[in-house]
């Protein structure tokens, strides 16, 4: 059987011929059949309920499809039964890892339409909160990353240091995981006192353990065979499948909302200088494959630490929320708004027709649309990478499936 | 680019199908009635001219809106007889963001596909067509995405009903 292979380097590049066109040509000498494994709806490396149909011929994939809706749970119906205000703590529930980004971006969206003002220490606490929750967000992903493909020990390291955030999180807003802490308006309160030094001595180990981190599992040797030269996504395939977030800077494209499109007080915060945004270099492997794309989620932590630092020592009094009333009518329009989540652009497309309720509150999630990309990858990979590729996506099934 | 200089120039390059646009506006104090229109400018195109829209405004190199971000629908109300389909459009090379509202009529929601243009339009397209029951013609892989195969209605609809049992499990 002849396989021609454009992107996936898996086999030793010693085995087969260049052709004319510049294409990779492999001779395998066994033929089977094909063999269709559902990988799923149960299976830890899924981090969710979703099923992979994976076609194999022999140790080769050749074809991939993603089967999801096995968490639906009807977000958009719902925010268009629900007030404003009640539809917030849904938004909690699409990405959990990434609670605070998501009310955060629902929050912006009905903002702009209702054109009201945040207080500046409103959203100070919302920038740390945030960028907090991301840290904790690439934690998770970077340790079951190393979980998926077999290191235990790094997994349990990073437990260690989200903790700490979680308990960060229930001291300011009472709840762990599904915060609704960030409201329309601001925030819900105001940070409890000693909260922010508490934040400056999370800021200052985190900084150690990182390196930790990266001693562990980013240059390890086992996990470098495993990640680098695996999955590739060329620049123009990420574009033509609308990628964001770590899987968009992973293939070596340098876009980042916060620094291009700037939202609360990220323009001030790239103008002083504080922060940089991690892009895929290619150093172990090829641009764009898994291990680049774990290196931008690992490198950003160090950098969403930067802006804590930044707003910590910025922060100033002041009130927490803007003046709002306990029900909203939003003004009639219709505006959407993208911000940077942990895993992309999450956007919130919302329509108001004047009353109580809206009229359509469209989630544009960052999982949904990164997995699409899966079918174009994974054939001509290894079965045994397909776990490698599945993981590197990181995506939170609550949010492909809303 | 601001959404007037897009525009202008989407109207000097004469972009397929492009009928006009909407901007927000203050309430008229004069009119008790008129509540003013809020949020964000977008453009209306014919929804059989959306790929070759999407295409043109990809290859023009003052516009490069390389990306699509986003493609869903939208039902305004039961009395309304179209029904929306809304892209949000991203300009990696310039910075800039376009909407795009095409309005469908409810009684034929047939149109062409977007996937040649972007392939990211596949599962967007596949959500749209089980939530509103739009027909995206020559769509690669028309299957339910989030739904189950056997799903009765469009969900996402204004006046759909939901359903009292499915599959021995009451919905009530």
């Amino acid at each position: 059987m002849t396989q021609t292979q454009e992107h996936s380097p898996t086999i030793s590049q010693s085995e087969g011929r260049t052709l004319e066109s510049g294409e990779r040509e492999y001779m395998l000498d066994v033929r089977t059949t094909d063999l269709e494994v559902n990988m799923g709806p149960q299976h830890p490396a899924t981090h969710g309920v979703m099923r992979i149909l994976v076609r194999a011929d022999g140790e080769l994939t050749t074809g991939a499809q993603p089967h999801l809706g096995y968490l639906h749970r009807c977000a958009e119906k719902i925010g268009e039964n629900v007030e404003w205000l009640q539809y917030l703590p849904y938004t909690d529930r699409y990405d959990y890892l990434a609670a605070m980004n998501n009310n955060l971006s629902y929050s912006l969206a009905v903002e702009r339409l209702m054109g009201i003002e945040i207080p500046r220490r409103a959203m100070m606490i919302r920038t740390i909160c945030a960028e907090l929750n991301r840290i904790g967000s690439h934690l998770i992903a970077f340790g079951t990353y190393g979980l998926d493909i077999g290191a235990f020990t790094p997994f349990l390291y990073m437990f260690r240091e989200r903790e700490w955030m979680m308990a960060l999180f229930e001291k300011i807003c009472g709840a762990r995981l599904t915060y609704s802490y960030i409201r329309i308006g601001g925030v819900f309160n105001d940070a409890p006192p000693g909260w922010l030094s508490e934040v400056e001595r999370f800021c200052d180990t985190f900084d150690e353990k990182w390196q930790e981190y990266v001693d562990l599992l980013m240059v390890n040797h086992i996990f470098v065979k495993r990640t680098a030269d695996i999955g590739v996504i060329p620049k123009e395939m990420a574009i033509d499948f609308g990628l964001t977030g770590p899987m968009l800077r992973g293939s070596g494209i340098d876009w980042d909302l916060r620094r291009d499109m700037p939202y609360e007080l990220y323009d001030e915060i790239w103008k002083s200088g504080c922060f940089e945004i991690p892009l895929g270099t290619g150093e172990r492997g090829t641009l764009g494959d898994c291990w680049d794309r774990v290196y931008v989620r690992v490198m950003e932590m160090r950098e969403s630490i930067k802006i804590v630092r930044w707003c910590l020592a910025n922060i100033e009094p002041g009130p927490v929320i803007a003046d709002i009333p306990k029900t909203l009518k939003i003004p009639p329009g219709e505006c959407y708004v993208g911000i940077e989540n942990p895993r992309g652009e999450l956007g919130h497309y919302v329509v108001s027709d004047g009353g109580k309720v809206a009229t359509r509150v469209r989630v544009r999630a960052p999982s949904f649309v990164n997995l699409a990309v899966l079918e174009a990858i994974m054939p001509g990979t290894l079965l045994a990478d397909a776990i490698a590729i599945i993981g590197s996506t990181d995506i939170v099934i609550g949010e492909t499936d809303r | 680019m601001d959404f007037r200089g897009i525009y202008d120039r989407l109207r000097a390059m004469k972009a397929p199908g492009m009928t006009g646009c909407d901007e927000p506006r203050e309430k008229n104090p004069e009119d008790k009635k008129d509540k003013g229109r809020f949020g964000d400018p977008y453009v209306l195109v014919e929804p059989a001219l959306l790929p070759a829209f999407l295409d043109a405004v990809r290859m023009d190199a003052h516009l490069a809106f390389e990306m699509c971000i986003d493609l869903t629908a939208s039902d305004p109300s039961t009395d309304d007889e179209n029904l929306w389909v809304i892209v949000q459009l991203l300009s990696l090379t310039h910075k800039h963001r376009l909407s795009i509202k095409c309005l469908l009529p409810k009684a034929n929601p047939v149109m062409p596909t977007s996937v040649p243009v972007h392939r990211t339009c596949q599962w967007h397209e596949r959500e749209c067509a089980e939530m509103y029951g739009i027909t995206f013609e020559g769509h690669p892989d028309p299957r339910n995405i989030l739904l189950p195969d056997d799903w009765v209605g469009s969900p996402l609809r204004k006046d759909y009903e939901f359903p009292e049992e499915y599959h021995g499990i009451s919905c009530k």
